[in-house]
C-alpha cells in the first residue's frame, strides 16, 4: 500500500511540528525517516496510525483515510499491559471470531518464530529489553496489518542485539512484505533496514534530501563497504543539514 | 505493616499491646469504682457472653449489617458511574467539586439529623452511609481514571482491542487500586456511620439502638458489649472484603 502525505501541517499548542509536509512512500517497501530527536519523526507515524489528527492536508494509504487501514504500529516504549502475561498481551489484537486454539497456535507460532517459545507466560516486566521488543514486533505481525510503523524501535540496544532484532523483523516481513515507516536517528539503522531513506530537516519537518539504498537486502549486514561508505555519506549531510538548519 | 522479620514476629508485639491495654482498662475501672463510668474488661466480658446468648443481639447484628451494606453498595455503585464520568470529563469533573467537598466537610451529625427529618427512622442509616462513602468512591475513581496510562490507550486504540476490552484489561486495572483503597475507606467509615445513626434514629433493631437502650440505662458494660459487636462486624466485613479483592485479581 503506497503511503501519501499531501500537504500536511500540525501543530502542538503553537509549536508548529509540520507545515505542508510532502511525501510518497513506496508500496511493501521499508521507507525510513532519518532525523534528528524533536523533528516530527513520530508525529508523522502517529498521524499516519490515526492517533492525531492534520490541522490541514491529507493523508492517504493504498488511497484510503489512516483509520480505515490495519496499522502495526511497534512502539518506542513497546507498550505491553504490564499486568497481562506475553501469551494475553498478544491474544488482545486478535478477533474474538478466531477460535481460541488457533489463537494460541498463531500466538506460539510467532513467538518460535522471534525465538520467544519460553515467553508465552512471562510478564512484561520479566523481559528483557530485547525479549520485549521482540514481543512489540511479534504483536504487530499477529495484527497482519497493511502497514508497519516502526518508531526508533531498536533505540539503546547494544549492537549485536539490534542487529538480531533487525533481522527478526526483516523475517517476518519476508512472508507477505508490506509497505513499513521506519523513524530513526540512527544512520546505521536506517542502512541496515531501509529501501528509501528521507533525511528530515529540524522542524518544522521537511524532506531535504532522499536516498535509495543500492544494496540488496541480503547483503546489508553490519561491515558491508558499500552500507559503510554510504553511512560516511549521510552521516556529514546530516551533521551540515541540522547543524546549518538549526542555525536558521 | 509487616516487619521485615514476617508476620510471626509482630504477634507478640500485639498480644503485649492487648495485655497492656487490659491491664490499663482494669485498673482504671479499679481506680475509678463506679460500674456505671468504667467497668471492668471482666464485667463487659460478662456482659458480652450474655449478649451472644440472647436471639435479639444476632438480629440486632444482622439489622445493622444489612443497612451498613445496602449504603456501602449504593455509594460504590454511585460512585463508580459519577466518579468514572469525573474522570473522563474535565467539565463533569469541576461540575461535581463543590457537591464532594461540600459533603465530605460537612459534620455527619449535621446529616443525621437532617436525614431524620426526611427519611423514616429504617432508612437513616442506610442514607448516611451512602452520602459518606460516596465522595470517598467518586474521588479516587476519578483519580484512577486520570492516572490510566494514556499510552496503552493509544496502542488499544492502534490495535481495535474493543471497548469491552479495553475496559477490562487497561481501564479497570489501573483504577483498581484507587477502588479498593476508596472503597475500603468508605466500607469502615460506614459501620461508624450506620452506628451513630442508629443511635440518633432509633429504628427497631440495630446496633445502635441497643447501645442507646443500654446508655439510658445506664448499663455501661452493656454498651461497652455491643461497641465491641460493632467492632467486630467493622474488622470481619473487612475482611471479607480484602479477600474478595484478593479473589477477583487471582481471577484477572
Amino acid at each position: 500500500m503506497k503511503v501519501e502525505l499531501d500537504r500536511v501541517s500540525f501543530a502542538y499548542g503553537g509549536l508548529t511540528v509540520l507545515e505542508r509536509f510532502c511525501a510518497q512512500f513506496p508500496s511493501g517497501e521499508v521507507t525510513v525517516l532519518l532525523g534528528p530527536s524533536g523533528c516530527g519523526k513520530t508525529t508523522i507515524l502517529n498521524l499516519l496510525a490515526g492517533l492525531l489528527i492534520p490541522r490541514e492536508g491529507t493523508l492517504r494509504v493504498g488511497g484510503r483515510s489512516p483509520l480505515e487501514v490495519r496499522v502495526g504500529y511497534i512502539f518506542q516504549d513497546v507498550r505491553l499491559i504490564p499486568w497481562l502475561t506475553v501469551g494475553r498481551n498478544l491474544d488482545l489484537v486478535l478477533p474474538r471470531t478466531i477460535p481460541l486454539t488457533e489463537r494460541m497456535q498463531r500466538i506460539q507460532t510467532v513467538l518460535r518464530l522471534m525465538g520467544l517459545e519460553h515467553a508465552l507466560g512471562l510478564f512484561p516486566d520479566q523481559l528483557s529489553g530485547g525479549m520485549s521488543r521482540r514481543v512489540g514486533m511479534a504483536r504487530a505481525y499477529l495484527f497482519e496489518p497493511d502497514l508497519y510503523l516502526m518508531d526508533e524501535s531498536f533505540q539503546g540496544l547494544d549492537p549485536p542485539l539490534k542487529f538480531q532484532l533487525l533481522s527478526n523483523f526483516q523475517q517476518l516481513r519476508s512472508t507477505s512484505p508490506k509497505t513499513t515507516v521506519f523513524v530513526t536517528h540512527d544512520i546505521e539503522e536506517a542502512l541496515l533496514l531501509g529501501d528509501e531513506i528521507h533525511l528530515l530537516s529540524p522542524i518544522p519537518a521537511r524532506i531535504i534530501h532522499s536516498l535509495r539504498n543500492p544494496v540488496p537486502l541480503k547483503d546489508r549486514i553490519p561491515g558491508n563497504h558499500e552500507l559503510a561508505r554510504l553511512e560516511g555519506e549521510l552521516f556529514s549531510l546530516f551533521r551540515k543539514e541540522t547543524i546549518h538548519l538549526g542555525k536558521e | 505493616m509487616q516487619s521485615p522479620e514476617g508476620k510471626r514476629s509482630l504477634l507478640p508485639i500485639r498480644i503485649l499491646s492487648l495485655l497492656s491495654f487490659l491491664v490499663l482498662w482494669k485498673l482504671g475501672s479499679e481506680w475509678m469504682d463506679s460500674a456505671i463510668i468504667l467497668p471492668s474488661p471482666e464485667d463487659t466480658l460478662k456482659e458480652t457472653w450474655g449478649l451472644l446468648h440472647a436471639s435479639s443481639f444476632y438480629r440486632s447484628l444482622g439489622a445493622t449489617l444489612v443497612r451498613g451494606i445496602t449504603g456501602f453498595l449504593l455509594s460504590l455503585a454511585c460512585g463508580l458511574l459519577v466518579g468514572v464520568l469525573a474522570g473522563k470529563s474535565y467539565v463533569l469533573r469541576e461540575f461535581f467539586r463543590p457537591f464532594l467537598t461540600s459533603i465530605q466537610s460537612t459534620p455527619v451529625l449535621a446529616i443525621i439529623l437532617l436525614a431524620l427529618i426526611w427519611f423514616p427512622t429504617e432508612t437513616v442509616p442506610v442514607f448516611v452511609a451512602f452520602l459518606m462513602g460516596f465522595p470517598i468512591i467518586t474521588t479516587n475513581v476519578a483519580e484512577g481514571i486520570l492516572a490510566v496510562d494514556h499510552r496503552l490507550l493509544e496502542m488499544s486504540r492502534v490495535y481495535r482491542i474493543d471497548r469491552w476490552r479495553r475496559a477490562l484489561y487497561v481501564v479497570l486495572p489501573s483504577i483498581l487500586p484507587y477502588l479498593v483503597g476508596g472503597a475500603s475507606s468508605a466500607l469502615g467509615l460506614s459501620w461508624r456511620v450506620v452506628v451513630a445513626s442508629e443511635v440518633l434514629s432509633q429504628p427497631l433493631l440495630g446496633i445502635g439502638t441497643g447501645m442507646q437502650e443500654a446508655k439510658l440505662r445506664l448499663e455501661t458494660a452493656r454498651v461497652f458489649a455491643w461497641t465491641l459487636a460493632a467492632l467486630v462486624l467493622s474488622y470481619s466485613t473487612e475482611s471479607i472484603f480484602r479477600w474478595i479483592v484478593r479473589r477477583l485479581k487471582r481471577l484477572a
